[in-house]
């Protein structure tokens, strides 16, 4: 065989990223309005974001059960005329709730705009909630809610978010399917009058957006909706549980769900871009070290992971895996011990380098194209930072050094910090 | 339209190249052309581990993953029924990295004892999340052994039990590489911002060395037509009953898959759909309802399933599911809905060229069934479908005797 196969072909690095930040305009509403203009077909992607999410409700589900309603109905159409016309041209509408910000998205083929941009227009500007599609709507979710409650996995994750904060809140999971039975239509109602107005809008326009969708846009959506909302709301209390440690059982379970974590600066922290990249060295890649140690290693689970999760008010570094249920204990053994390696050693240069141009490839990736950059420039902006936040992660990503690492993890990484949540059989 | 270039290597090694300057990235994609379907009975998800094994380095590589990074990319691989895919994405500057991988997989991967054990050990760990440590997870178990009884699909990819994977040994794994992985019965899609030359070249530089080999014949084991409606129920703890009804139809190849792809859009895609409008919102028999196909290469199943709303009996809810489906196959298709579904498969073909990655997967999965260029007649086979021929076609899908039901009952609720 060739002599050529002996040695790696040689690699570029990854040498530029294009942010150009997108075009901008305030239209009179007061929506803030981006066009990301690209892409090699005629398809247009139209995302609402409103400051609308869980942070923002004065009581639990409504800000989900809000958002699952804007398609159910206007004072003009029913829900049945609405499906029927996002179906018949093919699009896909998705109204999704989150912790801070909520999104209504449209993806449609640039043709059908003429007719969905008016309709869509309609379902954001005049959502009726009605009573009928409510019920139906809350029974939907509360089965899926109580299916939910059966993953040891989502069991954990939630647990241990409710551990961290405080079961009321605004940012901690409901703690039982029962939840829906409390959310009511006037407050689900009241969230979305309250909420999603125009100058409380961010529209990112992504795709074949030319001259002419944009007319359209700004004709449906220019001249602003809605009340602005005098919103002021308390910093809540963080209410950690003084319990660090937590079992669920689940008698049939034969995996255990591990969540591992604390609350940590949120992104416009100095240390938050390289707090990152030590989550990465220990579980945010195929080859990160939990993964070496737990899965190739010893085979302890299928798949481990460790990751920042951002809100705008907060942060928390979690740890997350299902593992051999026998094996529960070895298994948190090891993930302690990998937290405490990075308190002690330092990180090879052999270890750092295949690292650095992995996450430049992602960050490449996180740029390719209008809907890409669409998705990186809208949580930049709902996070209210600006674009320097992606000079500053690429410099994070380039020059971190294996002292400034070890100093992140004794900072961040201490074990007497950390919650466990397991969640299946004792 | 997806353009493509294709040649055949002297080893038998199909490369196809599918440029699009649109992006600064290339996929290098591998698709060997065995499955489950090809594992022996009694040594199933044999092919799924084998997948994982591969990452374990080969002849000229220590580890996959440190060169992957190294080059900025990323990579992963799945295993179905049909096929094994692996795939590399990268800057285009840095594609020879991806050749030298994939080649060197092809060549001959490094098979140690520990590297088996420990993939064993993570396969029987993925079986137990997927398949047994989640609600349901189980159904598609129960399903292919219900609705099949002779041809291979009757095992789901994952094997049948994790006994299967855990009795696996170097032997059986190095028989199974020499006897599937071969230039002669793969396909390589290089997608993205590469031109065909350039890629040509490549492919002949790091690909045309590996030899061809001599592949396990397949024996096509075809199902024979079942003429006796079967039902099995199960109690499981699970906090909601299902069902799952099936019937069996014709393979990916036919024009009636893209007949009953339409038929089971009008059933269920979409809030407008027959099953949305009658049966959750109507009639509120059911808080999520659903039909799909399950689209593997040879002849697969249309399954329609649901999950009763709060306080409605399962049985009940089935049979008005089975009257909607029966209504909708036998008295006509509307126009308008014929026209909505076909607007929907247009609009989904074209988002489905956006992908440098996907594209080349969609090439290469083509190309194993027969030829790539199918890729693009899609379209048409869905714009020339009549309401006439779907009810012909439903007509002969849901005749007696070619029915197989699953009823997925709680355990909790049958003690209550």
């Amino acid at each position: 065989m060739s002599a050529f196969r002996k040695i790696a072909p040689p690699v570029h690095s990854v040498e530029k990223i294009d942010f150009i930040e997108p075009e901008h305009q305030l239209l009179p509403g007061g929506t803030s309005f981006f066009t990301l203009y690209g892409g090699t077909q005629e398809v247009v992607k139209l995302d609402f974001s409103f400051m609308a999410g869980t942070w923002f409700e004065t009581s639990k589900l409504e800000s989900m059960m809000a958002a699952s309603m804007i398609s159910e109905g206007t004072s003009g159409k029913t829900a049945r005329q609405i499906a029927d016309r996002i179906d018949f041209y093919g699009a896909q509408l998705n109204s999704l709730p989150y912790y801070d910000n909520n999104y209504v998205s449209l993806l449609s083929l640039k043709k059908h705009l003429p007719h969905l941009l008016p309709l869509l227009a309609e379902i954001i500007q005049d959502a009726s909630f009605p009573e009928h599609e409510f019920e139906i709507m809350r029974q939907k979710r509360k089965q899926r809610a109580i299916v939910d409650a059966e993953k040891v996995g989502l069991v954990a994750q939630r647990t241990f978010l409710r551990s961290l904060m405080g079961e009321g809140h605004p940012y901690a999971p409901i703690s039982s399917p029962e939840a829906y039975d409390n959310v009511t239509l006037d407050g689900s109602k009241s969230h979305y009058l309250r909420h999603y107005y125009s100058a409380n809008a961010t529209l990112f326009a992504s795709g074949d957006v030319d001259a002419g969708v944009q007319k359209m846009i700004v004709d449906n959506f220019g001249s602003g909706w809605g009340t602005p909302f005098p919103y002021k709301k308390d910093q809540p209390q963080i209410q950690s549980a003084a319990q660090k440690t937590v079992f669920i059982e689940r008698e049939s379970a034969n995996q255990n769900a591990l969540s591992i974590g604390k609350r940590v600066p949120t992104q416009h922290h100095p240390d938050s871009a390289g707090l990152k990249l030590v989550t990465t060295i220990l579980g945010g890649y195929f080859g990160s070290r939990l993964m070496s140690n737990l899965r190739e290693e010893k085979g302890l689970t299928y798949g481990i992971h460790a990751s920042v999760v951002s809100f705008v008010r907060d942060a928390i570094f979690m740890i997350h895996a299902e593992v051999t249920a026998e094996k529960t204990e070895e298994a948190i053994k090891e993930i302690f011990l990998e937290m405490q390696r990075l308190r002690e050693e330092l990180v090879p240069e052999s270890e750092l380098e295949p690292l650095r141009s992995f996450l430049l490839g992602r960050m490449l990736e996180d740029f390719d194209g209008p809907f890409a950059r669409s998705q990186s420039f809208s949580s930049l902006y709902e996070a209210g930072l600006s674009v320097g936040y992606f000079d500053q992660i690429i410099h994070t990503i380039k020059t971190t050094t294996p002292e400034q690492i070890r100093v992140l993890a004794r900072t961040y990484l201490d074990p007497e910090t950390m919650y466990t949540v397991a969640a299946g059989k004792k | 339209m997806i353009q493509f270039d294709k040649t055949l290597l002297k080893n038998g090694l199909t490369v196809i190249v599918h440029t699009d300057r649109s992006t600064p990235f290339v996929a290098v994609n591998v698709c060997y052309n065995v499955g489950s379907k090809h594992e022996d009975p009694n040594r199933t998800g044999f092919a799924h581990l084998f997948e994982h094994l591969t990452f374990g380095g080969s002849r000229h590589v220590a580890d996959f993953d440190t060169a992957v990074q190294m080059a900025g990319g990323a990579n992963n691989a799945f295993t179905s029924n049909d096929l094994t895919n692996y795939y590399i994405t990268l800057p285009a500057n840095n594609i020879e990295t991806a050749m030298w991988l994939e080649s060197d997989r092809m060549l001959g991967p490094k098979f140690t004892k520990k590297g088996l054990d420990v993939q064993k050990k993570v396969v029987i760990e993925e079986f137990r999340q997927r398949n047994l440590n989640k609600p349901y997870g189980d159904v598609w178990h129960l399903m292919r052994d219900l609705a099949y009884k002779v041809h291979p699909y009757r095992w789901p990819t994952i094997g049948l039990v994790p006994e299967h994977i855990a009795s696996a040994t170097l032997e059986d794994v190095k028989d199974f590489f020499f006897h599937h992985y071969a230039p002669n019965n793969a396909v390589l899609v290089i997608s993205g911002n590469i031109g065909s030359s350039d890629a040509f070249k490549l492919a002949e530089k790091w690909f045309s060395g590996i030899p061809s080999r001599e592949i396990a014949p397949y024996l096509l084991q075809t199902e024979p037509p079942q003429t006796t409606d079967r039902e099995l129920t199960v109690y499981r703890d699970v906090p909601i009953d299902t069902f799952y009804v099936m019937w069996h139809m014709g393979g990916r190849n036919e024009k009636d898959f893209y007949k009953l792809d339409l038929l089971s859009d009008i059933l269920s895609n979409g809030s407008s759909s027959r099953f949305e409008v009658k049966l959750v919102k109507e009639q509120k028999l059911f808080t999520e309802a659903d039909a799909y196909l399950s689209g593997e290469n040879e002849p697969g199943l249309f399954v329609a399933t649901g999950k009763a709303s709060p306080g409605i009996d399962i049985q009940l809810a089935r049979e008005k599911m089975l009257e909607e489906i029966l209504m909708t196959a036998e008295t006509s298709i509307t126009d308008y809905e014929l026209e909505k579904v076909k607007n929907r498969v247009e609009a989904d073909l074209l988002l489905n060229e956006i992908g440098y990655l996907e594209k080349a997967i969609q090439l290469a999965s083509f190309e194993i069934m027969g030829d790539a260029a199918e890729i693009n007649n899609q379209g048409k086979r869905y714009l020339e479908i009549t309401a006439a021929d779907l009810l012909k076609t439903a007509g002969e899908l849901f005749r007696k005797g070619n029915r197989n039901t699953l009823n997925y009952l709680s355990l909790q609720n049958s003690k209550k």
